[in-house]
């Protein structure tokens, strides 16, 4: 089965500026992958280029197709949701909730009802009048309802509250997620997702650090939080960061050799956050 | 055309004015024939005014051509003012995420919104003008009378005016495509000041032309364009001559003279309309216009 997406040599330009320097990556149908990285790093680039919104250089197909030129064709296979709040305000639930029936092969009116039931939205209300964590359940329940191949969030809860943020990741994880979805979500809130991923990518300055999946991640990184003289000998077996913590260091390891680390304590699988920030600053010394 | 049909529903969605302003001014028209002083011609056309002996179907000319001018003026302010709005709302709010995730074609999106400009929006003042001018005439014949009654119920007439203005929305398109397709394309582009954009180009160029070489050609050829090019292209407006009644009235002050169309049909010319190099070339032009639009609408998406 071919990836769900493949990039090979992508590149976005914004006149010198690199947003994307020869990017290479696939995806594989069914995985649920967080595109993580610093604001400016390249996210939204990578995504505006799979979705088709934007021209790009490189070799690029998702879905077997060509995303600038088959936008259209594409969009039956997959949806996303870019950024919060960009239903228009003049819109009322119940015309959007019509519109994307009336255009979209795929969208199932019954179960837009049913995910909003669920909320407190009127559906005469028009966008205008909701709060922007009802405008995203709504954009969301629209979304949900679409039987998609691939499903792209592009920050879907930026300036949310808390409660807004925590209900719309459990409807995503209740309502949506199986076996044949393949969801692709940026965020630089690394810690709301890493409990949801089956892969990450770290992205930096137009460059992909990471390109992993959560398995790899407990076989290919290790943390040790060690002070005195074992943090000394520790650091002959090369960690490539560190972080002082509560008066001890922790030390990370790429591949390192699991059995001598044991020696030291206790080994532990470090967070997608924590396997961020240290990888991120690690590329930065 | 499923998608169109949702598009086109969507325009009115967004877009209340495109009826409520034809419709508010209609029904200010109504209100103005049931309560105000009679107006619109009537009073000239009285027996005893000082148009009075006026051929009666002259009435219902006078009528439809002053309640269809104000439609005519305020559509194309509004239409205008849509098609340069069009392309540039959605990126401006950035609900184009959200319509660019639909699988809506960029060329569907931007030929519906041009159909709506130069079609759509034009049917629909037609329609209510229509309307308000069968109204008017009814109110005012029942106000002042069999002599206004007389003038205004002639039903070719009435054939006539529909089929005037049919003609005149077509003939309205096709003139004005490469407008449309010129304030469409700055919708598609530019970041803000959409009217400014639209308007300085144009104005550059004048100023260019006149700077270098002396002349006048793009500003001249821009006005007529834009002004008394159209009537001229589409209709036969030297009054007089075949199709045109001339008729002396009689008064005690001495005679007067009265020219005026036989029929609506003569004012119209056709063949004189599709026949010219101008009209083609603005279609031509505006082709061109609008396939920049969809490019770029298919590479641009929030501002």
């Amino acid at each position: 089965m071919p990836p769900l997406i493949e990039a090979r040599e992508l590149t976005k330009r914004y006149g010198k500026h690199l947003a994307l320097d020869r990017v290479n990556f696939s995806i594989e149908p069914g995985r649920i992958v967080g595109l993580i990285g610093p604001n400016g790093a390249g996210k939204t680039s990578a995504l505006r280029s799979l979705l088709g919104l934007t021209n790009y250089e490189g070799h690029l197909r998702v879905l077997g197709r060509e995303p600038l030129r088959e936008r259209t064709s594409l969009m039956a296979d997959a949806c996303f949701i870019a950024d919060v709040a960009v239903l228009p305000g003049w819109l009322r639930v119940d015309q959007a909730i019509d519109f994307v029936a009336g255009v979209h092969p795929k969208f199932r009116r019954e179960r837009a009802l049913s995910l909003l039931e669920k909320t407190s939205i009127r559906s005469d209300s028009r966008m205008r009048e909701l709060s922007k964590g009802m405008k995203t359940q709504v954009h969301l329940a629209l979304t949900m309802a679409i039987d998609a191949k691939l499903f792209v969030l592009d920050e879907p809860t930026l300036g949310l509250d808390l409660l807004a943020r925590r209900s719309f990741y459990d409807a995503l994880v209740n309502d949506y997620m199986d076996e044949t979805r393949t969801i692709l979500i940026t965020t630089h809130q690394v810690e709301e997702v890493e409990n949801l991923l089956t892969d990450v990518m770290f992205i930096d300055k137009g460059h992909i650090v990471l390109d992993c999946s959560l398995d790899d991640v407990a076989r290919r990184y290790a943390a040790v939080a060690l002070s005195g003289a074992e943090l000394e000998a520790a650091r002959g077996l090369r960690p490539f960061y560190e972080r002082r913590t509560l008066g001890k260091t922790v030390l990370y390891f790429e591949n390192p050799d699991f059995a001598r680390l044991g020696e030291f304590g206790e080994v532990l699988t470090p967070s997608v956050s924590d396997l961020f920030v240290a990888k991120l600053a690690g590329v930065a010394s | 055309m499923k998608n169109t049909s949702w598009l086109i529903r969507r325009e009115f969605w967004e877009n209340r004015a495109i009826w409520l302003v034809p419709a508010v001014i209609g029904g200010l028209l109504l209100l103005g024939a049931v309560f105000g002083h009679v107006q619109f011609g009537s009073d000239l056309f009285r027996p005893d005014g000082p148009g009075g002996g006026v051929p009666s179907q002259v009435s219902l000319y006078a009528l439809s051509g002053v309640v269809t001018s104000m439609f005519l003026i305020i559509m194309s302010v509004y239409s205008g003012w849509y098609l340069l709005d069009c392309l540039y709302a959605d990126r401006k709010d950035r609900s184009i995420l959200f319509w660019k995730s639909l699988p809506i074609s960029d060329s569907e999106t931007v030929l519906v919104k041009l159909l709506l400009g130069l079609i759509v929006i034009p049917l629909v003042y037609f329609a209510i003008a229509d309307v308000t001018i069968l109204f008017m005439a009814l109110t005012l014949s029942l106000r002042t009378g069999a002599w206004m009654a007389s003038g205004l119920w002639h039903p070719s007439l009435w054939l006539q005016t529909q089929g005037f203005w049919l003609y005149t929305i077509i003939t309205l398109a096709v003139w004005f495509l490469p407008v449309a397709g010129w304030l469409m394309l700055i919708s598609a582009w530019a970041s803000r000041a959409v009217i400014l954009w639209s308007v300085l180009p144009p104005l550059a160029i004048f100023i260019g032309e006149r700077w270098m070489f002396g002349t006048y050609y793009f500003g001249r050829e821009l006005l007529d364009r834009l002004g008394a090019g159209y009537a001229r292209h589409a209709f036969n407006v030297t009054a007089g001559g075949e199709g045109w009644t001339r008729e002396v009235i009689h008064r005690d002050s001495g005679d007067d003279a009265i020219t005026y169309p036989t029929s609506l049909w003569h004012l119209l010319d056709p063949v004189g309309f599709f026949g010219s190099a101008a009209t083609w070339i603005g279609v031509a032009v505006g082709v061109v216009l609008v396939v920049a639009a969809i490019q770029l609408r298919s590479r641009r998406a929030e501002i």
